[in-house]
């Protein structure tokens, strides 16, 4: 794919690297996700919580990866990049939810 | 403190959002590169604790004819356990360092590595005393 524009002028190729990064972790949640499916039979339904938030996570990743490639690269144009709060305490609040439901499960079933 | 002598050359930067205002507050914008490799670690953390949370919840299955009950499950526990903590430490390091930079102070350092380190040395001991004894 060619832009009749650059989106940016950095070397180090920030943006791609960040939107990568997003990428792979979207990929660990899905992993995650499919895991947690496999030990269905083992922890009963109470696992399909994991599974709901991890896979939901992996899908609002995915559905916000344009947004956050193109605040990223804007903001190198632009020498400056607003951190990105959100996708980050979003992320976070979802792996700490992921641990707690994870030993509720480990406990109870 | 008064800005008076010194007039601001720059707009008014534009607004950052609520959140990311009352989180990250004074200081100036880092080089974005910064910003960007700060994020990259935060995601890499949290990558380490899914793959904890991952084992914490596979280990009661695979494990069940190796190790007793209260053995696995006190396993799976300290993973899960050790999944959180470094979920909301690394969103805890994200912001210290993100502020530091905004103030051009030095970096804090990470208490999420000697945690993870620790935690994992003790996992292993646990596993290795047991088998040993079994």
């Amino acid at each position: 794919m060619a832009y009749s524009q650059r989106p940016h002028g950095d070397p180090g190729l920030q943006p791609e690297r960040t939107s990568l990064a997003w990428g792979r972790t979207m990929m660990a949640l899905v992993t995650v996700s499919a895991i947690f499916l496999r030990w269905l039979p083992v922890h009963g339904l109470p696992i399909l919580l994991l599974f709901a938030v991890s896979s939901a996570a992996a899908l609002a990743i995915y559905l916000t990866q344009r947004r956050r490639y193109g605040a990223s690269s804007r903001g190198i144009h632009e020498e400056r990049v607003d951190a990105d709060v959100r996708s980050v305490l979003w992320t976070a609040f979802a792996a700490v939810m992921l641990g707690g439901l994870g030993i509720g499960v480990v406990l109870v079933g | 403190m008064t800005n008076s002598e010194r007039a601001p050359r720059k707009p008014a930067p534009p607004s950052r959002g609520k959140i990311a205002e009352r989180l990250l507050p004074g200081g100036e914008e880092p080089d974005p590169r910064f910003t960007l490799a700060n994020e990259r670690t935060f995601l890499a953390w949290i990558r380490t604790s899914l793959a904890l949370l991952a084992g914490g919840i596979a280990i009661e299955a695979f494990t069940s004819d190796l190790f007793l009950e209260p053995v696995r499950k006190g396993l799976a526990v300290v993973l899960l356990l050790l999944g959180m903590l470094l979920s909301a430490g690394a969103a805890v390091r994200w912001l210290r360092v993100e502020r530091s930079m905004r103030n051009k102070a030095p970096l804090p350092l990470p208490l999420i590595v000697p945690l993870l380190a620790g935690a994992g040395a003790l996992a292993a001991a646990v596993v290795l005393v047991f088998i040993l004894w079994r």
